[in-house]
């Protein structure tokens, strides 16, 4: 039976072993490929930065962004924005947007340039309310709403900020605009 | 202990990242909160800075690569305050999302130097711990993991105390394993699933240290609960096949039938656990039992090492029955099975070789715009080829994941590097026009006969406020009047002055008729300079209000103008800088992209050698299995013939065959 213990004891190992060692240490290929990523992260970075810089100079430079503050009573749809009467910006949401911006993330909709002076933004969003008819309920109500806000611009960068807020009182989204 | 599963290891790592970036970057008094169980999202706290939040927006949709280079980008523009520290958790979790645990090392360690927060220290050991671990450098991991002071969110701090009993167990030391282990089983706050592993880890390692009974009575614990998911009823599963190999090898079949026979027909362990039962009978001396299950494993995929050897064991049973034709059937059908997976088996090297499995993987694992594999993320599925379960193995082999995850990083790099090339060029020739355009239109403005007039302008509106100054401290309420009444003035003064004449002359008029006249002078007069003094305030504020306007509007053109000499002499050296920029990144990108590749191929051809191991690997076991079979062929007709030649000589036996029954 020695074959057979023998391949008792390694079908033992194979079952029953818990990873008692650690992982070998890396091999050389995986730190060159490490060290490659690393270095590619690190051009990319400093491509991002003369992009920014050659295209969007910071005396010139705008950046809008859009931010949820709700709880469930309301589902981003879709966002526009004019500036100056000018549609610069619309996107339509998907769920792992509308759940990045739900936990909390920001998303930059809008990086351009503008000169000094004053402007007008007009943003509208969209998106769907509350269910009607309590839980269970399939339907919901369809939201629309708008903000306008003058700014000045000047030799700094601008950003704006679009929060989308739950308004627990009237039970309704609200625009708030925040700038930078 | 985790069982050897390095896809397991990481998507746990993940998950305990994943909760700290949230808990640490969400919660202002991160140590007076607990950070919920993984699936569940704590509240999120506001956001003071929008680029940050962005980066957070790419981050929660697992863009890892967009997100790090994003905040890598704000944090070089410095709009990443006041989340300075956040980000670098942040950046340190999506370099080890992407794959980068030296640099993510190397960010926890500067982040212990430089940070003041007690928890963002603590956290960064940890991961530094985890890190060093993942990495083997085993007493680096545990100064790591020493040196974090407090207690960690409820999800770390279970880690915490595993990545310790580890560590213990890796230097040999099970009792102490087995005293951290122990805790964590009897904490109730830990996770069941984290309980589960930590008493199957704990059973082990007291197996191991000498605690045999202990040991076995933990996995025994765990080999006859009640389980609720998957992930937990294969645990269990994995317990009693421990205990039943650990009770084969300690010669006690009858403990080990019964430890094999609780796991399931239809998990993950269940070919192990047939041919380990079918060995615990064999070992009782009950062939007729072992053959029961060993007959069913015979008969399943003959991807598992458990199911080629069934097909030995089965004839084995059936010889040590007695029925040594049917066994001799079973072992030459086996032998001729051994032969034919043998040449599967090189005609799928061979396809390894040409390329198609990787090819495969990457259909089944597409590359998307922005976004690499992460590093969480596991090869699930083979692709379609002949013979794909032979590759089966190397799913659960976490060198196998790292080599496809590192090509599949390398060729979305290849991706990346190929689009900067041409937005480069873009950039180049934009620049060029911008200069062109620059260099063609200043100097014209510039160079205009009349000059920008500026200096003239200043003067004039020099004067014109010193000539409002005058009238404000002299109230000469004359000097704004409009056209009409300044006209009316002239006309006035003009009188005054024709009836001064007249009076002069008496003969020139009647006496009374130039006192009338005086006097609906002196009237008129009187109401214009009523009317003048009125309107004066008005006038004189709205003077001073234009020209505060106009000193407004010439201060933004001697501005604007100012700005223009200053662009003529500094815009042609931002254009010299933005081109040696673009040269020096054209020349990185270029250096990069033929090391890109080489890597690319480089890689291809270790996960492919990889893959070809494991198929040698069964090979060779073919062979040997192979070699057993033909060796008890050759025993079995050996005893056909012997007993043949000392059966008496009777004639032909009934069956003519000269095969023993």
């Amino acid at each position: 039976m020695n074959r057979w213990i023998r391949n008792v004891m390694a079908l033992w190992a194979l079952a029953a072993c818990a990873a008692a060692g650690a992982q070998t240490a890396a091999a050389p290929l995986d730190i060159r490929v490490q060290d490659l990523k690393a270095e590619v992260m690190r051009l990319n970075r400093d491509l991002l930065v003369l992009e920014e810089e050659l295209l969007f100079p910071a005396n010139t430079q705008v950046a809008l962004f859009v931010s949820m503050d709700v709880g469930k009573l309301f589902n981003l749809e879709s966002v526009q924005i004019k500036l100056d009467d000018k549609l610069i910006a619309q996107h339509l949401y998907s769920p792992l947007e509308v759940q990045a911006l739900h936990r909390g993330g920001v998303q930059r909709v809008y990086l351009g340039n503008l000169k000094a002076g004053e402007h007008s933004i007009d943003a509208f969003f969209t998106g769907q309310g509350p269910r009607l008819g309590g839980e269970g309920a399939t339907a919901r109500r369809d939201y629309k709403r708008g903000t306008t806000l003058k700014f000045e611009k000047g030799s700094e960068p601008k950003y704006i900020e679009l929060r989308i807020r739950d308004s627990q009182q009237k039970l309704q989204p609200e625009f708030e605009v925040k700038v930078w | 202990m985790k069982p050897p599963e390095p896809s397991l290891a990481k998507r746990l790592l993940a998950i305990a990242i994943a909760a700290a970036v949230l808990a640490f970057v969400y919660n202002r008094n991160a140590d007076a909160q607990t950070v919920a169980a993984p699936a569940a999202d704590p509240l999120p706290a506001p956001v003071k800075a929008p680029h940050y939040g962005d980066a957070l927006f790419h981050f929660f949709q697992e863009n890892w690569f967009g997100s790090l280079t994003g905040l890598m980008v704000s944090q070089q523009f410095t709009r990443i305050a006041p989340h300075d520290d956040e980000a670098e958790v942040l950046r340190g979790g999506l370099l080890l999302s992407w794959g980068l645990h030296v640099e993510a090392g190397e960010v926890f360690a500067r982040l212990i130097e430089t940070t003041t927060a007690a928890s963002v220290r603590d956290r960064a050991w940890f991961f530094l711990a985890k890190i060093r671990y993942q990495r083997g450098w085993l007493a680096e991991s545990e100064d790591a993991l020493a040196k974090v002071a407090g207690v960690l969110p409820a999800a770390l701090q279970e880690d915490r105390l595993l990545l310790q009993a580890q560590l213990a167990m890796a230097r040999g030391d099970f009792a102490a394993a087995a005293v951290v282990l122990d805790a964590l089983h009897k904490d109730p706050k830990a996770s069941t699933v984290g309980q589960g592993y930590a008493r199957f880890n704990l059973g082990v390692a007291l197996v191991r240290s000498g605690e045999v009974a202990r040991g076995t009575a933990m996995l025994e614990q765990i080999g006859s609960a009640s389980m609720a998911t998957e992930e937990e009823r294969a645990l269990r599963d994995r317990a009693n096949v421990a205990l039943g190999f650990a009770a084969l090898q300690a010669s006690d079949p009858l403990a080990a039938r019964g430890a094999l026979q609780r796991v399931r027909m239809d998990g993950a362990f269940s070919n192990k656990a047939l041919l380990g039962f079918g060995w615990a009978s064999a070992e009782l001396k009950e062939p007729r039992r072992a053959l029961v299950p060993w007959d069913e494993l015979a008969q399943r995929d003959p991807g598992d090492a458990a199911v080629l050897e069934a097909r030995i064991a089965v004839p084995y049973a059936l010889a040590e029955i007695g029925a040594e034709g049917q066994a001799l059937a079973r072992y030459e059908e086996a032998s001729s099975f051994y032969g034919s997976e043998r040449k599967r088996l090189a005609e799928t090297i061979k396809a390894v070789r040409d390329g198609w499995l990787v090819e495969g993987l990457f259909e089944l694992n597409p590359l998307q715009k922005g976004q690499g594999m992460g590093w969480f993320a596991s090869v699930g599925q083979l692709p379609q080829m002949p013979h794909a379960r032979h590759l089966a193995p190397l799913l659960s082999g976490h060198e196998f994941q790292e080599a496809f995850k590192n090509l599949r990083d390398l060729r979305f790099v290849d991706g990346n590097l190929r689009d900067w090339l041409s937005s480069l060029s873009v950039f180049n020739d934009m620049l060029d026009q911008r200069r062109a355009a620059f260099t063609e239109r200043l100097p014209k403005v510039r160079a205009r006969p009349e000059g920008s007039g500026l200096a003239a302008l200043a003067a004039r509106c020099d004067a014109i406020a010193a000539e409002l100054a005058r009238v404000e401290a002299n109230t000469d309420t004359e000097a704004l009047a409009p056209a009409a009444e300044r006209k009316a003035l002239a006309t006035m003064a003009l009188a005054h002055e024709t009836i001064a004449k007249a009076q002069a002359v008496p003969e020139s008029a009647p006496a009374e008729d130039l006192a009338q006249a005086a006097e609906r002078l002196r009237r008129i007069s009187g109401a214009l300079t009523w009317r003048l003094a009125q309107a004066h305030t008005a006038r004189l504020w709205d003077a001073k209000k234009a020209q505060r306007a106009t000193d407004a509007a010439l201060a933004e053109a001697t501005g604007r103008d100012a700005a223009l000499e200053r662009a003529q002499q500094e815009e042609p050296k931002r254009f010299d800088a933005f081109a040696a920029r673009i040269a020096m990144l054209s020349q990185r990108l270029a250096a990069l992209q033929p090391r890109v590749v080489a890597l690319g191929s480089e890689q291809q051809a270790a996960l492919q050698d990889i893959a070809v191991a494991e198929l040698q690997r069964q090979q060779e076991r073919l062979d040997s299995y192979e070699t057993q079979a033909q060796l008890a062929i050759a025993q079995l007709l050996d005893r056909a013939q012997i007993a043949q030649r000392t059966r008496p000589a009777r004639g032909a036996d009934a069956g003519g065959t000269g095969q023993p029954r």
